[in-house]
């Protein structure tokens, strides 16, 4: 395993970790841009976390220890996530070939903790939402290993940092930038979906029918919700990351200057999550499936597309 | 060798000393328990320490009557299945003792234990068999022990349809295997291995799959699988752990084995092997989704993992035939020690199942719930074995399927089919891996989560110390392996030698990408501890309180309004079909002040009913009008064993 313990990629990490939480904020503000309102403080997220945090908690009388399991689990997974990945293009404290692979499966390893902690509570709403977020997260894992596979036909790389920040690297100004661009789209899908965003599912609807991941954390408080919450921030983030690296090729450059672009991207994409979210409605719970597989359907292309041009 | 004589001998006597004082019930139990787990546990010592220290191959000859020669050899892919067929069915053993606990049916308990401990001797037979008819007979013996071990239950109905489905099932796929046989002989003349790999591709290639044909419908792959989800329910709890965690793993034996005497050099082996993976693995792991009886949606489940370890094998077989060592090193290890992963926690679960059963007395899911409350070990054990089963880390069925993963993902470098299937490989992989998480957790969910649904679930308790105690061992197998699989990984990759592309495969090649996984693992564990003190800090001095589940501002909720295991799966069952059916009736609201409705769904089995359609009823319909031959008749029946005899004697 390779240990980069360097100032500039702890300093990337941490920026990126403290941000995330402002950038979820960028969506509110898009949101509310559309909508006309002035909409809510910038910071308000991080005001969130530190109310839920200074909070206690209600446990129902249904729950075991599982319940309380979730929000740790699905917090550490997703933000181990954020220690192998090079934000920036900087390389990353944590790294193997094939860490790409462990990573996924840790996520849903999080998934696990967070679909059983829903059913803990014997709440049929609850139960609802963990049925949809395993069926849609198993559409989406099937995009995600593509691309993975996708990206090793192109530049024989099976871990962040390979892709990334390597000599191989892959981004829509290498070689394959047709490819890339169709992984591009494909990614946003997923990360609509795997962060739950509309047209898959509404963050921010009160009627618990219509949601996914919302409705699996109805029971959660306090600490735990804050716990959940992180977790969120840093699948979003992560997402969100890996489509910027893809968009910009952040291997060459100063390190300042590429924290600076990155960040500004990073912006771009959180604001595209709220355009979309304003301007799209939340689709049919039977049109999701399709609109993952579209992803699907693309990436699987840009894979077969492989086999005429890397020979 | 003698060792190895010795731990069967114990088992043996354990067995059949169960058949003599079975009148004194406990000493009858705790002889045969003992000495089969003093023979086990000899046996799995010896197989392991064998595979470790690289012992050269031994061989054991006899021969009897002149006929033929029964020649036993442990090599290294003998010890590799050795140990799960002695460890397992120690660990079932001691789970047995308080699971079969009804004096009154010391008889059936003795035959159950003469049985068990046939059916291991024979599965180590299986294993050793070191030519074409050693291999049957002891194929066959296994499959007359389980036959038996099956119908413990004879006086249900259910239980003797299963067994009969069983015994068609098991006799078809041996004709299988013995035409096979008969085919390999017809080449090389010698009922010996060794002249196997010296016979003409295409009849390889024939030779091959009709043993294909016979492991398959023994391991179980789809759509020769039919008989798992009759016979595992019937069987006792212990029984199916044996069957589903060991005994249908002889199929994948068989392949392995003869895939390995018959050194093909073609892809097509490695391309049959990965479609029979994907169509097993996914279809599988669909209808586990969609069954509510916890045995047979772990029998389902056990169909999906057969179709992990094809997986692996399949692209272990492509990068031998393209010359991608990578490729044949990891796919091979990487199905490999699923075999060893895949006994390790289906027998948990199924062990586990058996306590759910022993304690409510109902195996369908829709009717339990809450039980990790009321039954701690077995929930804690379950929890486990169904992560471990999903694939997830940091547990053992993650270490199978990365070493799979890697390999499959290294035959993307080849071209044509080849690199299609490995693609096609690597998604099929995601897609079970996902979709297993989804069925385990509805299993964990359903049965042991929520608030109970009937009475039995909320009156159960905990089951005796010693069941407690073998689903405890399974689950720390699965922590120990996922977290230090140093040992299993290079056992797994010793036994890939066997492949002449990778017998100069050594440790520094795997090493390093496990010492990885194994500390992300650690890394892993150890935030998950520093975020738990975390968040007890958090939590000290804060108010924490009790209260009812949000039910959204509805206030009577009751516990027959929990999402149900057919709700959980419906969406996902309904996407797969046509592959899967679902039969609902629903008797509708007719009236405007409507009166009892009634609903039912149950999941159909396509390929039950194919086989129904396109084998069975032609087959009927074709011996119905050859009735007339049975009659009663006994002198006429040694009339037709002359007419045979003389008929033969005619042709050779």
């Amino acid at each position: 395993m390779n240990f980069t313990f360097s100032f500039t990629s702890l300093f990337s990490l941490l920026v990126a970790f403290s941000l995330a939480p402002l950038f979820m904020g960028v969506i509110l503000k898009v949101k509310a841009f559309f909508g006309g309102k002035q909409g809510p403080p910038w910071l308000i997220k991080y005001y969130t976390l530190i109310k839920l945090l200074r909070k206690g908690s209600v446990y129902s009388t249904s729950t075991t220890f599982i319940f309380k399991l979730g929000p740790i689990i699905s917090f550490v997974t997703a933000f181990m996530l954020l220690l192998f990945f090079p934000f920036a293009g900087l390389p990353p404290i944590l790294s193997f070939h094939g860490d790409v692979v462990v990573l996924f499966y840790l996520l849903g390893l999080g998934r696990f903790f967070t679909v059983l902690a829903a059913l803990d509570t014997a709440s049929p709403f609850e139960g609802m939402g963990a049925a949809r977020e395993v069926f849609f997260s198993a559409l989406a894992e099937a995009t995600i290993f593509v691309i993975l596979a996708l990206f090793f036909r192109l530049s024989g790389s099976l871990s962040f940092a390979e892709y990334f920040s390597g000599t191989q690297v892959v981004n829509l100004w290498s070689q394959s930038a047709a490819l890339i661009f169709l992984v591009l789209i494909a990614l946003f899908i997923v990360l609509l979906t795997e962060n739950s965003r509309v047209p898959v599912d509404d963050p921010a609807t009160h009627l618990e029918l219509t949601m996914i991941h919302e409705v699996m954390i109805l029971d959660h408080s306090g600490p735990d919700l804050a716990l959940i919450e992180m977790g969120a921030f840093c699948k979003m983030l992560f997402y969100s990351a890996f489509i910027s690296c893809l968009l910009y090729p952040f291997h060459t450059g100063s390190a300042l200057y590429n924290v600076l672009v990155f960040n500004i991207i990073m912006t771009l994409i959180y604001a595209g999550v709220g355009l979309v979210e304003s301007i799209t409605a939340r689709y049919k719970m039977d049109m999701v499936p399709n609109f993952i597989l579209t992803s699907f359907a693309l990436v699987f292309f840009a894979t077969i597309l492989t086999m005429e041009f890397v020979q | 060798m003698n060792i190895f004589f010795l731990a069967l001998l114990l088992i043996g006597v354990g067995g059949t000393q169960a058949l003599t004082t079975f009148k004194r019930y406990s000493l009858m139990k705790t002889g045969a328990v003992l000495a089969i787990i003093t023979g086990c546990s000899i046996g799995a010592v010896d197989a392991a320490t064998r595979l470790l220290q690289h012992a050269e191959p031994v061989i054991y000859t006899h021969s009897w009557l002149q006929i033929f020669t029964f020649s036993l050899k442990i090599d290294a892919v003998s010890a590799f299945f050795l140990v799960p067929v002695f460890a397992i069915s120690a660990i079932a053993a001691l789970y047995s003792f308080q699971y079969l606990h009804d004096a009154k049916r010391a008889a059936g308990t003795a035959i159950n234990y003469f049985f068990y401990a046939l059916l291991i001797i024979s599965m180590a037979l299986v294993v050793c068999a070191n030519n074409l008819i050693s291999f049957a007979l002891a194929w066959e013996l296994m499959s007359v022990a389980s036959f038996f071990l099956v119908i413990y239950d004879v006086h249900k109905k259910a239980t003797r349809g299963a067994g009969y489905i069983y015994f068609i099932f098991t006799q078809a796929g041996a004709l299988f295997i013995f035409a096979g046989f008969g085919f390999l002989y017809s080449h090389t003349g010698t009922f010996g291995f060794e002249a196997l790999a010296s016979i003409p591709d295409s009849a390889k290639l024939i030779a091959f799959i009709l043993i294909l044909i016979g492991c398959g419908s023994k391991a179980g792959i789809m759509p020769l699988h039919v008989w798992l989800p009759y016979a595992h329910p019937a069987a006792p709890s212990h029984v199916s752990a044996v069957m589903s965690g060991v005994m249908i793993k002889m199929g994948i034996y068989g392949i392995v084995r003869f895939y390995l005497l018959l050194e093909p050099t073609s892809v097509v082996f490695g391309q049959i092997v990965i479609i029979l993976g994907i169509s097993s693995g996914i279809l599988g792991v669909v209808y586990a989704i969609g069954k509510q009886d916890i045995k047979k949606m772990l029998a389902y489940s056990s169909v999906e993992n057969i179709g992990i370890i094809l997986l692996g094998l399949g692209v272990g077989m492509l990068g031998a035939a393209s010359g991608n060592k990578t490729m044949a090193a990891f796919g091979f290890a990487g199905g490999l020690l699923h075999v060893f992963n895949h006994s390790i926690f289906k027998s948990l679960l199924f062990m586990g199942a058996g306590s759910v059963l022993h304690q409510t007395k109902t195996g369908a899911s829709n009717q339990l719930g809450g039980l990790m409350k009321t039954m701690p070990v077995t929930g804690r054990s379950l929890l486990i074995g169904s992560i471990s089963i999903s694939g997830l880390p940091p547990f053992n069925g993650f270490i199978s399927e990365f070493l799979i993963y890697y390999g499959a993902i290294h035959g993307l470098s080849l071209h044509g089919a080849s690199f299609v299937l490995s693609a096609l490989a690597i998604i099929a992989l995601a897609v079970i891996g996902a979709l297993a998480a989804a069925a385990f957790t509805k299993f964990i969910g359903v049965v042991f989560l929520g608030e109970p649904r009937t009475a039995n679930a909320a009156n159960a308790c905990e089951a005796g110390v010693l069941m407690g105690t073998a689903l405890s061992l399974l689950a720390a197998a699965c922590l120990i392996i996922g977290i230090w699989p140093y040992y299993f990984v290079q056992a797994a990759f010793l036994v890939t030698q066997a492949i002449p592309l990778v017998a100069d495969y050594t440790t520094t090649d795997f090493m390093p990408i496990m010492t990885n996984i194994s500390r992300t693992a650690a890394l892993f564990i150890f935030l998950f501890i520093i975020v738990t003190v975390l968040r007890k800090i958090f939590y000290i001095g804060k108010e924490v309180t009790k209260s009812g589940t949000w039910g959204c501002g509805f206030t009577q909720p009751t516990v027959r309004m929990q999402y149900t295991g057919t709700s959980y799966a419906d969406s996902m069952v309904d996407f797969f079909r046509p592959f899967i059916r679902v039969q609902k009736k629903y008797s509708g609201i007719e009236k405007i002040f409507p009166g009892k409705t009634t609903y039912s769904s149950h999941t159909l089995d396509t390929s039950e009913i194919g086989l129904n359609f396109f084998v069975v009823r032609p087959v009927l319909y074709l011996l119905s009008k050859l009735r007339w031959i049975q009659h009663g008749n006994i002198q006429l029946y040694i009339g037709y064993i002359v007419l045979a005899i003389v008929v033969m004697l005619i042709f050779i």
